[in-house]
């Protein structure tokens, strides 16, 4: 029998689970709620959030000949169309780049999306310097352990998506895309003597349209509505830091040229700084660190007082650093003049190599710096009936290592190689066995990733007792055996 | 009653008085070859099932089935579609169902196809909550399912479950009957009969196969498959499909098999080799691995779990 729910409660996202999240909907007669309106319309695949999971989710569907059938729906609170790259400015880069590992670029490949990228606006990288900002101790990756010419390659995140919604819109049947529309409910569907819809999740729009999914993708990010609505709890933690990035202008193309870009990251004991490369004299920027310096650096404005800010990242002492963003933090703008002066005279007394830091930083793209909190969160689970959970949805990672949107790509990717399969064994895709796949192949993966990345976090935030010489010597040990090296390189490139 | 006390018999996992052999060259099997008439086995069941009110166009025949053995799955019913419940070792085998087939008609595909359209029509006895039928039905080369089971609890959980996917209520996809394949009208050309006539878990159910097979093996069109799964009778299977299975880790509901009613892979052969019309036997082992789940394993068919296909000549 269906139990009515109160009005209050159908247009809420939650709904109780009552024997867990991957056990959801054989309790229908408790879980189920009916929702009044126009009958909705019926879809295979309904994706909330078009950002590049659920666009490379749904490309990778279209693009595959077991599954280019299948009827599919996305949503977007935001409008995707307008925010389509065109006719970019080759003097001018988006500050949300990313680093895309070879696995990610071969799958964009794969579904058709890479011949929409802008590629004068890509920058494959070939070498890594990491070192430890408190003992030097230093490791370096270069492609040549692995017989590999890129270890990967720095994207606008506009790029990836442009990209995808080319390819997406491009190809046939065509995909419903609702954008910018927003998702005021969802809630399980009714069962009438036709049709029992008690196990499908219902999503209402704020126009009141409706749509029913044989298969719901939560691609909505960390905050996920739809991870929400199935119940699946996330669990992790807030970093007390947060990523500041910015669109850097250098003294020249790099130390190997052109042809052969590097890729830098230093751990300070306030959070990792690292300077991606972009094509020409450009770069970006992801420098984490703690909730007070990123205010004292974003107060510097686009400025010299930044620039000289970075450069100090990558060469003076932590002392140094902490000393300069006193300065800043007191006077603001107004002590651009002065940082400039401490910089220059601390520098004198500082000895680092100045081959292996990245240029200087001689301008700062207007308005491109912002900042974003860094949390960790894993979800219990990937799947729940008629439930799937791709991207930032189902796990948010600390940035240091780049590898926040390829686990998205490897998620979308899994997801649609999952539900071909399950087309082709005449198998319900929203059903959790069918499903079982996606969250098992990618479970595990995801995890020891995040746990990785955040043991490397907090390992280099400590600045003085036994982990400091231990860590140095960890970091020296690895550069000194080569097959270390390829293996981690493999790792970061996602082979 | 008799068979009741059979039963208990095995349900207190006492080994089988007779050790099963492994050897291929076992003498032919009496249950397979027996006529159920002509012995007095205090096994055999001779029923007529009864019929709800709106089954009556069904014939009133007598059935293989064994009313206890419609009683124990109605008292599965409600759990059949749980995908982490008494079912789950089925769910987890359906897709190496479709393999098999298609494997079986990949062999006779440079000859006369039975489905010139590609589109074919399955008839899956002993259908269930409907797990094979369901998917038969959505893959893309199937013109049409029907699903008989003589369980009425079982099948109106595969109709309920089915309402679940407008793509299956679609006119003609996916049809069910309660009835057991004898109760089925018997075809009168091949516009009646079907490409796929499926087994699936079924035979070691079956007090008296051969009678049973012959009543199956008319609804194969020329040309078609006769597909079946099942388990073979070794002291491998009876480990573990009785003690294991059902005692140990109680993965399958206790009194669901009856080890003795198991068929082996030889005799089947061995017997369909003397049908006429009836050639290219295929066989599949496979072997649950937990953790793993199914995957095939040659030669698996003399110890355990195996598929075997037959099919009907075009003459």
């Amino acid at each position: 029998m269906q139990r009515r729910v109160p009005a209050r409660l159908s247009c809420s996202f939650h709904r109780t689970p009552r024997h867990g999240a991957s056990r959801r909907g054989f309790a229908s007669e408790a879980t189920s709620a009916s929702t009044p309106g126009p009958e909705p319309e019926l879809y295979d695949v309904v994706c909330v959030g078009g950002g590049p999971a659920g666009l490379s989710l749904l490309t990778g569907l279209r693009s595959s000949p077991a599954t280019s059938h299948l009827k599919m729906a996305l949503i977007d609170g935001l409008d995707l169309d307008k925010g389509k790259m065109r006719n970019p400015s080759p003097e001018s880069y988006s500050n949300r780049c990313s680093s895309l590992t070879p696995a990610s670029v071969s799958y964009l490949k794969e579904i058709g999306a890479w011949r929409h990228i802008h590629t004068e606006r890509v920058q494959p990288y070939q070498e890594m310097q990491v070192w430890d900002g408190v003992t030097a101790s230093r490791i370096s990756f270069d492609s040549n352990p692995s017989h590999m010419s890129t270890i990967a390659t720095m994207v606008e995140n506009p790029n990836i998506t442009t990209a995808l919604l080319t390819r997406l819109t491009s190809l046939s049947p065509s995909t419903a895309i609702f954008s910018p529309s927003r998702v005021a409910s969802i809630a399980l569907g009714a069962s009438t003597p036709k049709l029992d819809l008690s196990s499908w999740p219902v999503v209402t729009l704020a126009d009141g349209r409706r749509l029913a999914a044989r298969l719901l993708v939560g691609a909505d990010g960390a905050n996920s509505p739809v991870r929400t609505f199935a119940g699946i709890e996330s669990r992790g933690w807030d970093y007390d830091a947060v990523g500041v990035v910015a669109t850097l202008k250098l003294e020249g193309l790099g130390r190997g040229g052109g042809g052969h870009k590097v890729a830098y990251q230093r751990f300070l004991p306030s959070g990792p700084i690292a300077m991606l490369p972009l094509p020409g004299d450009m770069a970006t920027l992801v420098w984490s660190t703690t909730r007070k310096r990123s205010t004292i650096l974003k107060g510097l404005g686009t400025g010299s007082g930044f620039a000289h800010m970075v450069n100090a990242g990558f060469r003076l002492e932590a002392v140094d650093i902490e000393y300069l963003h006193q300065v800043a933090g007191e006077k603001g703008v107004a002590a651009e003049a002065e940082i400039a002066d401490e910089v220059a005279w601390r520098e004198t007394h500082t000895r680092w190599d100045e081959s292996k830091v990245p240029m200087r930083v001689v301008g700062v793209q207007n308005s491109s710096i912002a900042s974003f909190p860094l949390r960790m969160r894993h979800a219990d689970t990937y799947t729940g009936e008629r439930v799937a959970l791709v991207g930032d949805a189902a796990h948010t990672i600390h940035p240091l290592a780049g590898q926040g949107l390829n686990q998205g790509q490897g998620d979308a990717a899994a997801l649609a190689h999952t539900i071909a399969r399950a087309v082709e064994q005449g198998q319900d895709i929203g059903s959790l066995l069918a499903l079982e796949p996606y969250t098992s192949e990618r479970y595990l993966a995801n995890n020891a990733m995040l746990g990785v990345v955040d043991k490397l976090h907090k390992l280099y935030r400590v600045q003085s007792g036994p982990l400091v010489p231990l860590r140095s010597w960890g970091l020296s040990a690895v550069d000194s055996f080569g097959w270390v090296k390829g293996w981690l390189i493999g790792r970061a490139a996602g082979i | 009653m008799a068979s009741a006390g059979g039963r208990l018999a095995l349900r207190g996992i006492r080994p089988p008085t007779k050790l099963p052999t492994l050897s291929p060259s076992r003498q032919l099997p009496v249950r397979i070859c027996a006529n159920p008439s002509s012995v007095p086995s205090a096994r055999y069941t001779s029923t007529t099932t009864s019929q709800p009110p709106n089954e009556s166009t069904e014939h009133e025949t007598q059935s293989s089935v064994d009313p206890a053995e419609i009683r124990h799955f109605d008292g599965l019913a409600s759990s059949w579609w749980d995908p982490y419940g008494t079912s789950r070792l089925l769910h987890l085998m359906n897709p190496l169902r479709h393999t098999f087939i298609s494997r079986c008609r990949a062999t006779s595909a440079k000859s006369a196809s039975s489905a010139p359209s590609g589109q074919l029509r399955y008839l899956d006895v002993g259908c269930g909550g409907g797990i094979f039928a369901e998917s038969a039905a959505r893959l893309p080369g199937t013109a049409s399912v029907t699903g008989v089971d003589p369980s009425p609890a079982v099948l109106a959980v595969a109709r309920a479950h089915a309402r679940r996917d407008p793509v299956l209520l679609e006119p003609g996809r996916l049809e069910y009957r309660n009835a057991a394949v004898e109760q089925l009208a018997r075809p009168e050309g091949p516009g009646q009969q079907y490409d796929v006539v499926s087994l699936f878990e079924v035979l070691e159910h079956v007090s008296y196969p051969a009678p049973f097979l012959q009543s199956v093996m008319p609804h194969v069109k020329p040309g078609g498959w006769l597909v079946l799964s099942t388990i073979a009778r070794t002291w491998t299977s009876w480990l573990t499909t009785k003690v294991v299975a059902e005692e140990v880790v109680r993965m399958v509901p206790r009194g669901t098999h009856d080890w003795s009613k198991y068929v082996n892979e030889s005799e089947l052969r061995a017997w369909f080799a003397k049908q006429p019309g009836w050639d290219n036997s295929q066989t599949m082992g496979v072997v649950y691995v937990p953790g793993m789940g199914w995957s095939e394993v040659r030669g698996g068919e003399g110890f355990g779990n195996y598929f075997f296909g037959v099919q009907k000549s075009i003459s």
